[in-house]
């Protein structure tokens, strides 16, 4: 008697032994692609810390720390990712351990999937092998997330049981090794459309490749990929017709689209948890602006400048963009008037950045000042791809939250994504006019004239439709037959094509890095972007260290069991 | 022998004389009076006698000796053969408390003599004396006995005092009760008339200063339970202590009225607590409640009272203009030329700022046809964005200034109205009360609502059984959402509270629009603050009401002489139901378009049956006490809630779960704990002198792994009256002097969550839910949501304590020591872990340490200067150190949770330093040329090897020059340093008071001193570039220039950086010493005979202020700063205690 009284039921959860069955073990891997848009609800990131410290899209990561944007509202408002844009921050910066919290979130979901899978005896070969690399999979991008961020991380499988590990082994063959098993073992198609497939894993198995410089390698999956591969529910990999599909969640899981993470709107009532958390703050500000927050992460001028086409070539100026700027609102105020600029565009601009005169998606025409929080600081310009329209705002806007969310997956790699890659792959190993037809597949697609941003019927009335007429002067053109005549040109116009088709979606200083180029491209933009904007003056790109991320402080300090930290700060950090 | 019509009848042999008197006033109604000094008293003698007169038996016995004697009246007196006739003397007279009240039923006898009467309903007594000689004492159960000489007087009237500070006090202790002379462990004994002259809903903000060992920090917020801290911190948790309120225990007494309550002890070291086992550690408060005694009585108090919040400018803000003219100072500092403001210079033209006619459409003229009110459109209670879209605001700058916190801050009322009914015979006791107190805060729409009734009732069924409950409900209304920590409380003291933006909000801002709808900082430089006002009002329609019944039924029973049985079942009902609605937000440059309502219900209940077998007696020189006993506890929570949006209308009336539209959520959750105990005491005393006690107990609790149930937490302490010993008897001045000392374990399983030894799954939407088939159909997934501790043991809390009590001059000072340390081991802590763990919930491990030491000083002084004069005085002193000894397996510290808007926490709890401690770089001036910069810089290169090193990154002339603390020429993470300790090295508390005939006068005082405290509120207000708030003097008139390099704030300049506020430095840190008058009262009793009449017993009257005047450094609101047990002492913008004016009345019938 004495002993059941003081025996208390676990209540509203379960353990482990009633999740060992195959719809047990099915539930735990959905709960480790739950664990993709880096969330856990009520506008936290997965491993603590605000929702944006660990969005999956790294647009501090990637994007404002590589030059696409300034991080935008004011001086002050989220200070942590201040000294990160001019690469001096501590490893103390509580931001790091939102992020490496929330991807080993991920590989703990993904190895506790496998772990509890072993013990499951009624279920299919093929059933377990399905789940097994799907797993394996998602294991694979975490850590790849890890990688390229800090790049010295400790490692841990299904099989590890000290939590404990060093930080001292490369870890780019576990990762190919997840990805290679997911690649080798994974169907063509799936049941529900955001599961991995094989064609997802061969994608980011050859990005791995890629990374490693393995070109070799990586271009005998990207053509693989390339010929046969389809997306999960079948649709063959091909560039959407319209650049902005990417964008927009009516049209999400394209067939441009290889893995994404999968967004809904207004499904958590307590917030938008699975609708890109992460990008809450992204939205234009202030008087007239139709969302609640926060001016963050703001098109550079630097970037906007990419996008300056060549009148009569149509193509880009690889090397002095700078010097062809296209003209901003800067310290224009809203009531007084301003032309946009007329020169030669490329119309994805348009889709890239939003900009004073020119309509914004379906909300109307950009205002300029009137949603900028503080122009002098982080630029004139706001973000787009992430933002949803006015006609859809009732179920691709989520507004349960202080701040939006949207309906719009996020593309980890679309299909232009990996023909840039297989490009480069091309030009590493010498053939030139693969990787240039590699190229103009993606800017033949930009130049389709029905995808391009066009004025409004009723610039009083945005939602009232389009005309016919393009908002701005664009023009774009394939590179010229022959035109990469060097592997060195043939690089540069990848990159730069990298830079303009992909830009704001995170990916920019991880390809800095990976090219070894970060220390010139990003202190260029800083000596550029300081002339314009406060936000990065003085900030400085340390070659050998800023690279990576520091691991963070807290991390290294609960590593210390015994006195001596397992894990070791990366080069130039404290 | 037999005794009828005056005569009587003995047949004794061999008695002595004076067991033969013993006989005769056993026997008759005569008393016999004689000195020693003259009558052989041992004398054997044989008496015989039939029918005898009082005469013949006296002859009789004083046959043989040279003795006569008088029969006067009822007394006989023995007088020598040749003494002078005796003529004896009539004393009479009243007998009165302090308060001219008669005391009936005192005893009044002649010293040394067995000569005695008592005194009537009265308090009158007549008493007839041999002579005018010898000395008379007074004395009555609960007062201080009153010795006076005769000296001839016939008239002698006594006041007597109450000893409710005298040794024979009875001290309610663990499961037992003691006298105050024979207790070994450190016991404070709050004196509950003190207490109660503080105004408050809450016993424990009454404490404050009033107990030596405990520390309790408030705000100004009705309702809200200040923390309460016995012998500073047990735990990195919750420090709350266990309070047992007739015998139920609980954590929670905020509900408890304080006019039932009777007794208040507080239990702080090891032998007193530790009989309470697992639940000892953060100490034990033991409260009784009144009970009813003697005839039947109605008794009456009431206050009525104005609470004034501080005057003058008390954040210090600037005009709108100096706002405007500080924004170009930062422009300017900024290397920004470009003067064409929005706000402040519209059209560019020249280069002044100056204060707009409207902020909204921002700049506009008075003469703009942009402000014609025509074109103005807002629907506060819009519910569509397209709707929201098109409103048009206009706005008047408020050119002299908005006072946003008087704007929030307003004078308030409190009431409380108390009776209660009371009385005892034989057969049983009652006491039935009944309490409405009803306090609005000074912050606008806050208040507490509380009624609460009690019955007490106790019965005699026979004389060895007794039966008996006491009981108390009540029903409390607090604004807005229930939560435990907070009590139903809206959040005050955080960066994001209402009271933060109240000081963030711009002076420009008015509170209301052209047509009385909010104003807020929708528009352009307006910073991002919300309107305050417009956060409290709408928090008009949301409320929450509590419903609790506290109380217990007992039965005991005496078995044979000694031995009690005591059975008593307690238990703790909590029903809470709350409900809030969030309007729709149109008047701020953020604004939240959704509208909401959540409903959320608590029930949570909890029971103790308690069983106790006592035995005592007293055999000789021995005196022993035993208790043993045995409690089951078992609590359960339930939680009911839900949410919804897309309302139609916002009538409150409308508005409920089922009338909303979308996003429909609900949540419950429900848990449950027991505890089982097998305790025992044993008290033992030799000779009044030595004294020794001991106790064990055996906790079981559900909460730990199965295999390791049980805990046992022993004590012993020993006393020794010095006094009684021979050779300090003849010192005068020392009544009393007991020195004690004690060791013992106290344990603690507060911190250890229910499902911490088990490893869990769990699936909910914002963790595990994924669209993983492309729509908002979500498809449910498990996630592991807590990692297990299969190891988890009690935590220990190892207690030693030395002290003394002494009572001095006749008990006119009373004074208590006591020196102890705990020593904490096994500490239950969930230490982060490593992120590689994952992110379930961390259990709490036995991996901490922590030693707190401390010194509690209670002293007390009663001088009666005259009969009508009377000086009472009573001080606490209460010390105590922390010291962290270790934190967990991997790490040295953890980090506190506050970081403000700082970019990392405020404050670092490491090992080797006190909790709390604030931590960051330390300000070691300004960079006061480019050229300290350029030099530093090239220290830094030398020393690094490195051509791009820097000394300190993100400095500017003007900026702060941090402190090269480990002085490797380099400003990196490792020169943070620990800036400051919250925790006070001592507070204090003084009681003073004064009775003077009908008057009695008292305050009291309360100092906290040597703690540091953290003022974020400078953040806001003394750095240009934080969020575009109103703004300090100290911005505009003592920040660096450089022609004022010896300012106190850094350069004002549009950017943020971490070498300004960003990031935790000294900057923030300010002293907190403090001395508040918490209470003054005057009051004034009437004379009872006028009013006797009309059967009123009692009149008082008294009118009482309280924090009259607090003397202080710190330049924020109130130094007095409440928070979380790691992080505390930090302003984020405080509700401040008021002042307050009450009138006030005691009357009894």
């Amino acid at each position: 008697c004495k002993k059941s009284y003081l025996d208390k039921p676990i209540t509203g959860a379960l353990e482990p032994q009633f999740l060992e069955t195959e719809d047990g073990a099915n539930q735990l891997l959905i709960g480790a692609y739950a664990v993709l848009d880096g969330q856990q609800g009520g506008d936290a990131a997965v491993g603590g810390g605000s929702a944006w410290e660990a969005s999956p899209d790294n647009w501090i990561y990637g994007g404002v720390v590589g030059g696409d944007a300034s991080k935008g509202s004011i001086a002050g408002d989220q200070q942590q990712i201040e000294p990160m844009m001019k690469y001096n921050p501590d490893a103390s910066n509580s931001f790091f351990d939102s992020k490496w919290r929330a991807d080993y979130e991920g590989v703990s979901r993904t190895n506790n999937t496998l772990k509890i899978l072993a013990k499951v005896t009624k279920i299919t070969d093929a059933a377990r092998t399905n789940i097994v690399a799907q797993a394996r999979f998602l294991r694979g991008h975490y850590y790849f997330d890890l990688k390229k961020m800090f790049n010295n991380v400790p490692y841990l499988d299904e099989t590890t049981t000290n939590i404990n590990q060093p930080n001292t082994t490369d870890i780019w063959p576990k990762i190919e090794a997840d990805f290679k098993y997911a690649y080798d073992n994974l169907p063509a198609t799936q049941d529900n459309v955001g599961r991995a497939n094989k064609w997802a894993a061969g994608a980011y198995l050859a990005k791995t490749y890629l990374y490693e410089h393995k070109y070799a390698e990586a271009k005998v999956v990207f053509d693989a990929v390339i010929a046969q591969g389809v997306t999960a529910s079948g649709q063959k990999y091909a560039l959407n017709a319209r650049f902005n599909d990417n964008f927009r969640a009516a049209t999400n899981n394209s067939a441009e689209s290889v893995f994404a993470v999968q967004a809904a709107a207004n499904t958590d009532p307590n917030g938008p948890s699975n609708a890109n958390n992460g990008d809450m703050l992204n939205f234009p500000y202030g008087n007239s602006s139709p969302f609640s927050c926060c001016g963050f992460y703001q098109p550079s001028i630097d970037l906007v400048n990419h996008f300056r086409t060549n009148a009569v070539t149509g193509l880009p100026y690889l090397d002095d963009y700078n010097s062809h700027a296209i003209k901003t609102d800067m310290g224009v105020a809203a009531d007084e008037s301003f032309t946009p600029d007329a020169g030669t565009i490329d119309p994805r601009l348009d889709w890239t950045a939003g900009r004073r005169g020119v309509p914004y998606l379906d909300w109307g025409v950009h205002p300029g000042a009137d949603w900028i929080r503080d122009q002098q600081y982080g630029g004139p310009y706001s973000p787009i791809k992430n933002v949803y329209g006015q006609a859809e705002q009732e179920t691709n806007g989520d507004n349960t939250s202080w701040a939006p969310g949207s309906g719009i997956n996020y593309n980890l790699i679309r299909y232009a994504d990996v023909l840039l890659m297989a490009a480069e792959a091309e030009a590493q190993l010498g053939n030139l006019d693969k990787a240039e037809s590699y190229v103009n597949m993606v800017r033949n697609r930009a130049a389709n004239t029905t995808g391009w941003v066009h004025t409004y019927k009723n610039n009083d009335k945005p939602t009232a439709g389009f005309t016919n007429t393009p908002a701005a002067n664009y023009k774009i053109s394939p590179y010229p037959g022959g035109a990469f005549a060097s592997k060195d040109f043939a690089l540069k116009a990848i990159y730069f094509e990298r830079k303009i088709e992909l830009a704001m979606e995170g990916h920019r200083f991880f390809d800095l890095v990976r090219w070894g180029i970060a220390d010139t491209e990003l202190n260029a933009y800083i000596a550029y972007q300081s002339t314009l904007t406060n936000d990065v003056r003085g900030g400085k790109f340390v070659k050998g260290k800023s690279e990576y991320y520091p691991i963070p402080l807290a991390e290294i300090d609960l590593s210390a069991s015994g006195g001596t930290p397992q894990l070791k700060q990366n080069p130039g950090y404290h | 022998t037999v005794y009828s019509q005056n005569v009587y009848n003995f047949n004794v042999n061999n008695i002595s004389v004076k067991q033969m008197f013993k006989q005769i006033e056993k026997n008759s109604k005569y008393t016999v009076f004689y000195r020693l000094d003259q009558v052989n008293v041992d004398k054997k003698i044989n008496v015989e006698l039939q029918d005898a007169s009082i005469e013949t038996v006296m002859k009789n016995v004083l046959q043989s000796q040279k003795l006569t004697f008088q029969v006067v009246d009822d007394i006989i007196i023995i007088k020598p053969v040749d003494g002078k006739s005796i003529a004896t003397v009539t004393v009479t007279g009243v007998v009165r408390d302090v308060n001219g009240g008669s005391l009936p039923g005192v005893s009044v006898k002649l010293a040394g003599s067995s000569l005695g009467t008592v005194t009537d309903i009265n308090g009158k007594y007549s008493l007839t004396l041999p002579d005018g000689t010898g000395t008379l004492e007074f004395s009555f159960l609960g007062f201080t006995a009153q010795r006076i000489a005769v000296n001839g007087q016939t008239i002698i009237n006594v006041t007597l005092v109450e000893e409710s500070k005298s040794l024979n006090e009875v001290v309610v202790v663990g499961y037992a009760t003691q006298k105050k002379k024979d207790l070994t462990g450190a016991v404070a004994v709050v004196n509950v008339k003190d207490l109660n002259k503080q105004a408050s809903s809450s016993v424990n903000s009454q404490l404050q200063g009033q107990a030596s060992g405990v520390t309790v920090t408030g705000s100004g917020q009705p309702g809200e339970e200040p923390q309460v801290h016995i012998r500073g911190f047990n735990t990195f948790g919750d420090n709350t202590p266990l309070y047992v309120v007739d015998g139920m225990e609980t954590y929670d007494v905020s509900t408890l009225n304080p006019n039932d309550v009777e007794t208040f002890q507080v239990l702080k070291d090891a032998s007193s607590a530790s009989i309470y086992g697992a639940r000892a550690a953060n100490g034990v408060i033991i409260i009784t409640t009144k009970k009813g005694k003697g005839k039947v009585s109605i008794q009456y108090d009431a206050y009525y009272g104005s609470q004034v919040p501080k005057g003058g400018n008390v954040w210090n803000t600037i005009t709108p203009q100096q706002m405007a003219d500080l924004k170009m100072t930062a422009q300017k500092n900024s290397g920004d030329d470009d003067f064409k403001d929005p706000l402040y210079n519209p059209t560019g033209v020249g280069s002044a700022y100056t204060v707009p006619d409207y902020i909204t459409p921002a700049g506009a003229k008075e003469s703009s046809p942009a402000v014609n009110p025509s074109k103005y459109y807002v629907n506060p209670n819009f519910t569509s964005p397209d709707d929201f879209g098109n409103f048009y605001r206009i706005t008047r700058a408020n050119k002299a200034g908005t006072d946003w916190y008087h704007a929030i801050f307003k004078n308030a009322p409190m009431t409380s109205h108390n009776i209660s009914l009371s009385g005892s015979s034989d057969q049983a006791s009652y006491l039935f009360s009944l309490n409405y107190f009803n306090q609005r805060g000074t912050l606008i729409d806050t208040y507490l609502k509380r009624y609460t009734l009690r019955s007490n009732t106790n019965f005699n069924i026979n004389k060895h059984i007794r039966v008996g409950e006491n009981l108390a409900y009540s029903i409390t209304k607090t604004p807005q959402v229930n939560n435990a920590t907070t009590h139903g409380q809206v959040s005050t003291n955080d960066p994001d509270g209402v009271i933060a933006h109240a000081l963030r909000e711009q002076p420009i801002i008015p509170v209301y629009d052209i047509m009385g709808n909010y104003a807020g900082s929708y528009g352009t430089g307006l910073g991002d603050a919300n309107n305050p006002v417009a956060i409290q009002n709408r928090t008009k329609t949301s409320g929450s009401t509590s419903y609790r019944i506290l109380g217990n039924v007992f039965a005991e029973a005496d078995i044979i002489k000694g031995l009690t049985l005591r059975s008593s079942f307690g238990g703790d009902i909590v029903n809470s139901n709350d409900h809030s609605f969030t309007y729709p937000t149109y008047e701020n440059v953020e604004n939240s378009t959704i509208n909401s309502y959540s409903e959320n219900s608590n029930t949570d209940y909890s029971y103790n049956w308690t069983n106790t077998l006592t035995y005592q007696k007293t055999f000789g020189k021995h005196n022993i006490n035993v208790v043993i006993g045995t409690e089951a506890v078992e609590d359960h929570t339930s939680n009911l809630g839900g949410s919804i949006q897309g309302f139609y209308t916002f009538d409150p009336d409308y508005v409920n779960l089922s009338t909303g539209t979308t996003n429909k959520n609900t949540f419950s959750s429900r848990s449950s704990n027991s505890l089982f105990s097998e305790f025992a005491r044993l008290d033992y005393i030799y000779n009044e002198k030595y004294l020794f006690n001991a106790t064990i107990r055996r906790d079981g609790s559900s909460k730990f792994p199965t295999n390791q149930r049980y805990g046992y937490f022993p004590a012993f302490s020993a006393g020794w009256r010095i006094s009684q010993e021979s050779f300090l008897k003849d010192v005068k001045w020392i009544s009393d002097l007991k020195l004690r000392g004690g060791w013992g374990i106290m344990g603690n399983q507060k911190n250890m969550g229910s499902k911490d030894a088990h490893i869990t799954f769990n699936s909910t939407i914002g963790q595990s839910y994924y669209p993983l088939d492309g729509t908002a159909n979500l498809i449910p997934g498990f996630y592991q949501d807590q990692i297990a501790n299969p190891n988890a043991l009690w935590e220990k809390d190892i207690n030693s304590n030395f002290g003394f009590d002494a009572t001095l001059f006749d008990g006119k000072i009373a004074v208590t020591a006591d020196y102890y340390r705990k020593d904490i081991k096994d500490l239950l802590y969930g230490a982060t872990q490593l992120g590689t763990a994952g992110n379930g919930a961390v259990p709490a491990q036995n991996v901490g340490k922590m030693k707190t030491d401390g010194l509690d000083i209670s002293v007390t002084g009663n001088i009666k200067a005259s009969s009508d004069l009377n000086f009472s005085a009573t001080g606490t002193i209460t010390t105590y150190s922390n010291k962290i000894s270790r934190v967990s397996d991997d790490a040295n510290y953890f980090p506190g949770t506050a970081t403000s808007r700082f970019d990392s926490p405020i404050t670092r709890n490491q090992v080797g330093h006190s909790l709390g401690e604030f931590y960051g770089y330390q300000v070691a001036g300004f960079w006061n040329t480019q050229g300290e910069i350029d030099a530093a810089n090239a220290g830094t290169q030398k020393i690094t090897n490195d051509p791009n090193a820097v000394y300190q990154s993100d400095v500017k002339v003007g900026r702060f020059r941090y402190k090269d603390v480990n002085g490797d020429g380099i400003i990196t993470e490792a020169d943070r340093t620990f800036l400051g300790n919250p925790n006070p090295k001592v507070t204090a508390g003084l009681n003073l008071g004064v009775n003077y005939k009908n008057f009695d006068a008292s305050i009291f005082l309360y100092g906290s001193f040597g703690n540091k405290l953290w003022n974020s509120v400078k953040y806001w207000r003394d750095f240009y570039s934080s969020f575009g708030t109103a703004k300090s003097y100290t911005a505009l008139n003592d920040s660096w220039t450089p022609t004022h390099q010896n300012a106190k704030a850094p350069i004002q300049e549009l950017d943020a950086s971490t070498s300004s506020g960003a990031t935790p430095n000294s900057y923030f840190v300010e002293n907190g010493t403090y001395v508040r008058m918490r209470n003054a009262q005057i009051g004034y009793t009437f004379n009872i005979n006028s009013l006797k009449k009309a059967g009123i017993q009692k009149l008082r009257i008294y009118v009482s202020a309280t924090n009259l005047f607090t003397l202080t450094g710190y330049s924020g609101v109130d130094p007095e700063l409440n928070g979380t047990t790691t992080d505390f002492g930090i302003d984020e913008g405080s509700y401040a205690s008021p002042r307050t004016f009450l009138f006030g009345v005691n009357f009894s019938l």
